[in-house]
């Protein structure tokens, strides 16, 4: 019999819905799940919540996840996740008690530990290109560094029996390309099916972002219903591939959605770089074969990157945003009037602000003013300030709401202050990665 | 007549680094996006929001563009003070382009 994988996509950030995705799941369309928990600041916050708390630090969701697919789990259904982000031992513990809490038994749970990189970062004073640095030189400030995981470690648990895996910050794709590499039976250094396999994981790996989420724009882009999305899945055989979503829900998979994600967050699309391929998109095709059902192909690969890449988190202090409208005739002078008075009064302070900005929504606040901003009705001035200290940023907030007191007519001050953690990242040797695999059995 | 009318774009971020993809409705206008839609045209919508370089790619499979733009964000997601950290919004910025190519696009 040839091979073949049905997978689909059900998560594509931390907070991402899971009702949808449990739709998808228990349609008994797919045999595999893959879940994306981490955006790129996603896993410095963990971090973060873990230095204050062993047991914490990984996905928040996995007693809901536990109580959803239960019953995707019992028919035999295997899922893959990032869910352990800075800490897949606690991430592990809470995967057991939801199978006991949820009553499923006989599962065996991948767990991968190991990304976890920071002495290496610092031992070896790893270059930080986009801050300019090497590590050592803020050391003080470096939370947290987690390489990216490839899929070598997923089909090692896949052959071990594993239904469940997870662990900390796995690539996006390879989410998906472990599945499709065991099930397939690709070799991890055939680059062309690597290639292929990467391509299948880029189209499910943003979740609704392949179905019609962050899509329309009326009256060019227009899909019938966009209030119940549905995630994406993938069939995949040595004949084709194809993406194609459940039967009943809205948005649409079909040329126009496939190609904004065929090319989302990519750069050189003959050279995608993920843990597992150089992979090559630019030959890539894209064709209808029925209602929200495409055809893709045209993929290929080259070897793997040497280096893998890491995300450095950096205490950057504190970040403080303050909001406050004017309406009416002459909105726009005393928004602008208020900043230039919030300015003045913040010049006590200015040695621990290390960067500020006033933006005026409705204006500039989004293109710097690259737009012409017109004449509005009314508009929202935003103080947002990075501090070296608490203290500072208070003052920050305490002028923004004394704004009651500044040019006439101002309302709805609003305020967020929180911990700034600030990411950027570096380049390490694969070597130096040192991944652990374990399996426990539920 | 605006980039909108024919074709459409996606922005994504990676650190400090943006992308925006554009893509046409229909094929037969590919050869004038590939013509008009250039770095320069590019770099100046932009202007101060992009500190760094713009490269421009092509995917002749599916008929796109992509323009990857450094030093873009204010310092990437998790560093930056604008009201979009992500740039998500850039991608209805660059459809904004004026191109000169009325008697040629196919509508």
């Amino acid at each position: 019999m040839s091979r073949s994988i049905s997978i689909g996509s059900g998560s594509a950030y931390s907070t991402d819905r899971l009702d949808w995705a449990q739709e998808l799941a228990d349609s008994g369309l797919v045999d595999y799940m893959g879940f994306d928990c981490l955006a790129e600041r996603t896993m410095a916050l963990a971090q973060v919540r873990r230095l204050d708390d062993e047991t914490a630090g990984h996905d928040q969701r996995i007693p809901e996840l536990m109580r959803r697919f239960a019953g995707f789990l019992r028919r035999g259904g295997k899922m893959v996740g990032n869910f352990g982000a800075a800490n897949p031992a606690a991430a592990a513990d809470d995967v057991l008690r939801g199978l006991k809490l949820n009553g499923v038994t006989g599962v065996r749970v991948g767990v991968i530990h190991g990304d976890d990189v920071l002495d290496h970062v610092l031992d070896q004073d790893l270059e930080l290109p986009e801050m300019g640095v090497t590590a050592q030189a803020i050391a003080a400030q470096v939370v947290s560094a987690n390489a990216y995981i490839g899929a070598d470690p997923i089909v090692e648990l896949l052959e071990e029996g594993a239904q469940f895996i997870l662990g900390g910050r796995i690539a996006d794709p390879s989410l998906y390309v472990g599945p499709i590499a065991y099930e397939m039976g690709w070799a991890l250094d055939d680059w062309e099916k690597m290639g292929t396999a990467t391509l299948v994981a880029h189209l499910l790996e943003c979740g609704t972002h392949a179905t019609g989420g962050n899509y329309v724009d009326p009256p060019y882009r227009v899909l019938d219903d966009i209030v119940h999305l549905g995630f994406p899945l993938a069939h995949v055989s040595e004949d084709e591939l194809v993406i194609t979503k459940l039967e009943g829900t809205g948005g649409a998979v079909d040329i126009g959605t496939m190609k904004t994600q065929l090319a989302y967050e990519i750069h050189d699309p003959a050279a995608y770089l993920t843990p597992d391929s150089t992979a090559d998109f630019s030959q890539v095709w894209v064709e209808e074969v029925g209602p929200n059902r495409v055809r893709v192909g045209g993929a290929s690969g080259r070897p793997r990157p040497d280096s893998l890449k890491v995300l450095v988190g950096v205490d950057q202090g504190w970040k403080v945003v303050t909001e406050i409208s004017y309406g009416g005739a002459g909105c726009v002078e005393r928004a602008q009037l208020a900043a230039e008075v919030v300015a003045k009064r913040l010049e006590p302070y200015q040695s621990g602000i290390d960067e500020i900005r006033y933006d005026l929504h409705g204006m500039s606040a989004l293109f710097d003013g690259q737009l012409p901003g017109g004449d509005p009705a009314e508009v929202r001035l935003r103080i947002a300030a990075r501090c070296d200290d608490r203290e500072t940023a208070d003052a920050v907030a305490f002028e923004g709401q004394f704004l009651w007191m500044g040019p006439a007519g101002g309302g709805g001050v609003a305020t967020q202050m929180a911990p700034a953690i600030g990411v950027t990242p570096a380049l390490l040797p694969r070597e130096d990665m040192k991944l652990i695999t374990e399996v426990i059995e539920a | 007549m605006k980039l909108r009318e024919f074709a459409y774009s996606r922005s994504g971020d990676k650190g400090d680094i943006v992308n925006l993809c554009v893509f046409v409705y229909d094929d037969a206008n590919w050869e004038v996006l590939r013509r008009e839609l250039t770095v320069e045209k590019v770099r100046d919508k932009f202007g101060s929001l992009v500190k760094g370089e713009i490269t421009r790619y092509e995917l002749p499979g599916t008929k796109g563009l992509n323009f990857v733009m450094t030093e873009a964000l204010g310092g990437g997601v998790s560093m930056s003070l604008r009201t979009d950290p992500h740039g998500k919004s850039y991608q209805s910025l660059i459809l904004e382009i004026d191109i000169d190519a009325d008697e040629e696009i196919k509508r």
